[in-house]
């Protein structure tokens, strides 16, 4: 502890519990960006578009039900992500020689951004739908059943996506993506240029949209996994603003390598970190 | 402009970890273990993205150290019902907030009491530092 000012360590476990306690007060009112899923009584139809298909289209939020948010291993026993050689030897270099690219400003991609915990909107056309994330990128995919990858595409962080419907499901199959400055998810693991990832999107009704994703990657991952969410939507009034990432990153200065600490429940951040000094008393009026 | 930070009872203080992502992982910049208290002088607030800043002119052994306070993005402060005016350069504010890892003058603002005596939430929202959660 520094002697900062007036810089104190308190040892106050019993604050510490009184406002861990205290979890739901803050972040899970009704503007909050995750939202605890309180619609799934009301089950009225998804909406379709004039082709007929579903229209995937809306402000979406993640639930409170899903954790580890920003784990891509959530689905899987203790989120343990079956990595090859050359894919353990990848997450080490991701946790002790890199930063974390989205904080750096560097398109998370997919399927970093279903794992995010950050709302996203959804514009469906009957030829292309767009994701639009909320740092400011979006996606573009073509839905064409005819359409076929390239040869050799250019390596994005996105990857070349094409998509097409069977039945009610919209699927989007991506390959070329990059393998640098890249982490599959918010943990710091790895992905490389042979990650193939198929998105199985619908809409189960009109207040939640749903993926099934199927993440292959032979070179880091001796099996392919699959990663499966729910989003519901929004409030009406609910949208995407402008978030200029690179306006004033301070942070890309002083942030180390790595995400930090990862907890036994599959999240970022201490365990048991030291508690504030305690809030001071209100002024007497 | 719109401000940030949430308003809330002394008594919450601090949340669990939250199921947010947030630009970077509290974890990855500061140290859980350095919580710290700063009391200064506001001189100069900037309400940016990825985060908004506040600087501080703090008094250590008679010498003024100039802080940075780092908060959530402006975007979640006044989500959370922060008021523009509620801070004005030259008000002493009290951060409590955790250190840069690196040891530089720059903190983490997961608290703030205005002049006041009102408290209001920086925490950058789900970065799964303590009082991450929520917006």
């Amino acid at each position: 502890m520094r002697d900062h000012g007036s810089v104190r360590c308190v040892a106050a476990a019993v604050l510490l519990a009184l406002v861990l306690g205290s979890a739901a007060v803050l972040g899970q009112g009704e503007n909050s960006l995750t939202a605890p899923d309180v619609k799934s009584a009301r089950r009225e139809a998804a909406p379709r578009a004039a082709d007929g298909h579903p229209d995937l289209s809306g402000y979406w939020k993640g639930t409170t039900d899903t954790t580890p948010v920003g784990n891509i291993g959530k689905d899987l026993e203790g989120f343990k992500l079956p990595l090859t050689a050359a894919g353990e030897a990848a997450l080490q270099h991701n946790l002790t020689a890199t930063i974390d690219p989205e904080s750096l400003c560097i398109i998370g991609g997919i399927p970093r951004h279903n794992a995010s915990g950050l709302p996203f909107e959804v514009l469906q056309g009957a030829k292309k739908v767009a994701f639009l994330y909320w740092y400011s990128y979006f996606r573009l995919v073509p839905i064409d059943p005819k359409r076929a990858h390239s040869e050799d595409p250019d390596p994005s962080f996105f990857g070349e996506e094409i998509g097409h419907w069977e039945g009610d499901t919209l699927v989007i199959d991506s390959i070329g993506f990059k393998d640098e400055k890249v982490w599959i998810d918010e943990n710091a693991n790895p992905h490389s240029d042979a990650l193939h990832v198929v998105e199985r999107w619908t809409r189960p009704d009109a207040d939640h949209i749903h993926v099934e994703t199927l993440i292959e990657d032979a070179k880091f991952y001796t099996r392919p996994i699959t990663y499966s969410r729910t989003w519901v939507a929004g409030k009406p009034d609910e949208e995407l603003h402008e978030y200029s990432c690179s306006e004033n990153n301070v942070d890309k200065d002083h942030l180390g390598f790595g995400p930090g600490p990862i907890r036994p429940d599959g999240t970022r951040g201490y365990l048991n970190p030291a508690p504030l000094p305690p809030p001071l008393p209100k002024p007497a009026r | 402009m719109r401000l940030p930070i949430a308003i809330f009872a002394a008594s919450v203080g601090l949340t669990a970890p939250s199921p947010l992502a947030a630009h970077h992982s509290f974890a990855a910049e500061f140290d859980g273990s350095k919580a710290m208290r700063l009391t200064g002088v506001l001189t100069k607030i900037e309400w940016t993205n990825p985060h908004s800043y506040f600087y501080l002119d703090v008094s250590e052994g008679g010498n003024i150290v100039k802080w940075t306070c780092e908060a959530g993005a402006p975007g979640a402060l006044s989500r959370r019902g922060f008021k523009k005016g509620d801070l004005k350069l030259g008000d002493t504010l009290v951060v409590d907030g955790y250190l840069a890892k690196d040891g530089s003058h720059l903190i983490d603002a997961r608290r703030v009491t205005l002049p006041d005596g009102r408290i209001v939430s920086g925490a950058s929202a789900g970065d799964g530092g303590p009082g991450g959660a929520g917006q």
